[in-house]
């Protein structure tokens, strides 16, 4: 009984994580080798032929790139601001200090939902305030539209990703860089080091575990990042900021084919998972160093 | 001590599970959507009807017309969908196909309801060889001129193809005096995939175009009518510039906007824009008229088909209580429930050949207007992937011809194409 006794604390908690995790992912691996139409029902086994489907479908493509564009380019910028406030922040100038990192902050609290709708109204071509300035200075034309142009509707989602994760990259530099021992660069001003040699010697180096979580982290967020991308544009126009969690919802409940939704979010899943590999090792590196 | 208690707390708990079963049937009502007074009116249309109908309580919801078709087949296809709903009648295939929809003819009594409503409205609900609905809030899709600017302009709004595409040119204009253009002849509701369809359908339904044969087996709007009608817009936004050049961003909240803010001076909308213009605007003034046909159709002008949609209420096939929900459907969408939407701004036209002959309907703007395309009206066709074919195929390809990406006939090629295969099951 005493054996036992461990195993039946953690049978409830392995139930629920058997129903909210394991079961929805084993029925999705189901559904993605079945033809399971939301009109017809489910049909037969039909074994890859939902995954060659997606794979051949040019939108599929066109997403992946897209996400990939999104997630690499709002990472990396994210990081570069959160970085550049981090630094600014840590310098302690007085009471400004706290009320700059507060406000910094609230983009981060903000649900995508809202975050995406300001953004759209912000960049609305005639009524949004980011036109007024531009037009004002005359640097744009009046009703220049930035989410109804292809060329630029995936940047402008970009933009507001950056504006929503560098909060939390900043957050994490800043706990980065105060604890960096004061010795290093107390040691490197005696040996008359610049300030630029300082931050590439000592504080880039130091920050180093802090950048790869975030890397890996801001890149998995955003590759499953659906909000943003379907409050502001839907993957549109024509498409053009399309992404794989939002093709997914187009295949799943436009085309009702879950069979080839599920396809999707099962790559999607894979790839994620390995992502997520990367994180805990670069996480057990970080511990261990 | 404890033990008295336990047995008495089971006692009672037994006693309690064996009192008599309540005779109140409970049945639930999801509402999508609709505009404040509708909601207003649903809520006080319950009350009574739990008022007139003492054995059955309805349980009601409201809940977002955005996420519709996800919320309905995660709910229906898991067997928890509600017992009454209200849906677009194109829905009435979907959902009629799959099942989930229960027949609405198989009830004894509705021989006699079925003439309460507009012929070619009850069809609408109509797939195959059952009814799927009670029609509710009909749409019929019009063109809407700013007072305004046409007055200005000296120009009255257009009948014919050529007009249209003047009346935009001659509207489009810098209001200002800085040279730039800040003024538009229409304004198109790219961002929102269904909805641009729903705007461009009625002028491709004008020109005589089929969106697929009668039998459903083929796709027929790359006609060189088609053709022809995708080329009006391409050439309105390429040549003339007079369509608003960000439309392809621009959902119903954006369109409306740029309306009410004077940037353009026609849409293409229905009956719900008064309603919404004036709570924005109440003092703006528009015209409301057919949408224009090709000019040597002109003679046609006032019989060729607009685009027709309704909303509908229907009866969950798997309820338990299905004859509660087609009592409480029939409570909804009977003749002097219809009245509601004479007496009241519900964004959609009544139904009922009572409420729409009655001497209030005679007072309504525009009521005659809706009425007379309302007749000549036809939905998208009944097929079970028409949302599918009309936001994913057909939308994408007419955007890419108007803003010159492929030509109008390789546009309407392709998206025939796509539309086809998924017909077929292809894809």
């Amino acid at each position: 009984m005493k054996k036992a006794t461990p195993y039946l604390l953690l049978l409830p908690a392995l139930l629920f994580t058997a129903l909210v995790v394991a079961f929805p992912l084993v029925q999705n691996i189901i559904n993605s080798v079945r033809e399971v139409s939301m009109v017809k029902g489910v049909g037969k086994w039909i074994g890859l032929a939902n995954y060659t489907h997606v794979l051949h479908d040019p939108l599929f493509l066109l997403s992946f790139r897209n996400t990939l564009i999104y997630a690499l380019a709002g990472t990396l910028l994210a990081l570069l601001i959160g970085l550049a406030l981090a630094l600014l922040l840590n310098m302690k100038i007085g009471r400004i200090t706290t009320i700059a990192s507060f406000l910094y902050t609230i983009p981060w609290v903000l649900s995508p939902v809202v975050a995406g709708f300001a953004w759209k109204w912000i960049l609305n071509d005639h009524f949004g305030i980011l036109n007024y300035w531009l037009s004002s200075a005359g640097l744009i034309d009046v009703g220049t539209s930035w989410l109804g142009n292809p060329h630029t509707a995936l940047f402008c989602v970009i933009l507001a990703r950056v504006w929503q994760f560098y909060p939390f990259a900043m957050v994490m530099f800043l706990a980065g860089l105060q604890s960096i021992p004061q010795e290093q660069y107390e040691a490197a001003a005696v040996d008359g080091a610049t300030t630029f040699r300082r931050f590439f010697h000592i504080t880039l180096p130091n920050l180093r575990p802090v950048i790869s979580v975030l890397l890996v982290l801001g890149v998995i967020w955003s590759f499953n990042d659906f909000n943003m991308v379907f409050v502001m544009t839907r993957g549109g126009p024509m498409n053009a900021s399309m992404v794989l969690p939002v093709l997914v919802r187009e295949f799943s409940f436009v085309y009702f084919d879950l069979g080839k939704g599920s396809a999707l979010s099962i790559m999607t899943f894979v790839l994620l998972v390995a992502l997520s590999f990367l994180y805990i090792r670069v996480l057990s590196g970080k511990e261990t160093a | 001590m404890t033990q008295r208690i336990l047995v008495t707390v089971l006692l009672s708990l037994i006693l309690i599970s064996c009192g008599k079963k309540s005779d109140v049937v409970e049945i639930q009502d999801w509402n999508f959507g609709g505009r404040p007074h509708l909601m207003v009116w649903l809520r006080q249309r319950i009350v009574s009807f739990e008022q007139t109908h003492p054995g059955i309580k309805v349980v009601q919801s409201d809940k977002s017309w955005n996420m519709i078709r996800e919320i309905l087949y995660a709910s229906f296809s898991t067997g928890t969908g509600p017992d009454v709903v209200n849906t677009h009648a194109n829905y009435a295939a979907e959902f009629g196909e799959a099942g989930y929809y229960y027949p609405l003819n198989t009830f004894p009594d509705f021989k006699e309801v079925r003439h309460w409503y507009m012929p070619e409205l009850l069809e609408t609900t109509r797939y195959k060889d059952n009814y799927y609905g009670l029609p509710s809030s009909a749409i019929a899709f019009a063109l809407v001129c700013d007072k305004a600017m046409f007055d200005a302009e000296g120009i009255a709004p257009p009948k014919t193809w050529s007009q249209f595409r003047e009346a935009a040119k001659r509207l489009t204009k810098c209001t200002d005096g800085d040279g730039i253009m800040d003024q538009y002849g229409l304004v198109l509701m790219g961002g929102d995939k269904g909805g641009f369809a729903y705007r461009m359908v009625p002028f491709f339904y004008k020109a005589g175009v089929n969106f697929m044969s009668d039998d459903l087996s083929k796709v027929e709007f790359n006609s060189p009518m088609g053709v022809a009608t995708l080329a009006l817009f391409a050439d309105m936004y390429q040549v003339d510039h007079s369509i608003a050049p960000g439309f392809l961003a621009y959902g119903h909240t954006e369109t409306n906007d740029m309306f009410c803010g004077n940037r353009v001076a026609m849409c293409i909308e229905g009956p719900w824009v008064r309603g919404m213009v004036h709570e924005k605007d109440p003092t703006k003034e528009f015209y409301i008229v057919a949408v224009p046909v090709p000019d040597e159709m002109i003679d046609r002008y006032d019989t060729a088909p607009t685009l027709q949609d309704m909303v509908m209420y229907s009866v969950n096939a798997r309820s338990k209580n299905l004859n509660a929900a087609w009592e409480f459907v029939k409570y909804l969408r009977n003749e002097e429930a219809d009245m509601a939407w004479i007496r009241d701004d519900m964004g959609a036209l009544a139904v009922t050949t009572a409420a729409l002959n009655s001497p209030e309907a005679q007072n309504i703007k525009d009521l005659p207007l809706f009425i007379k395309e309302l007749k000549n009206a036809r939905p998208l066709p009944p097929h079970p992937q028409i949302v599918a074919l009309a936001s994913n195929t057909f939308t994408p390809f007419c955007e890419k011809a108007i803003v010159g990406e492929l030509s109008p006939q390789d546009a309407l090629d392709q998206a025939a194409r796509e539309a086809q295969s998924v017909i077929e099951g292809k894809e």
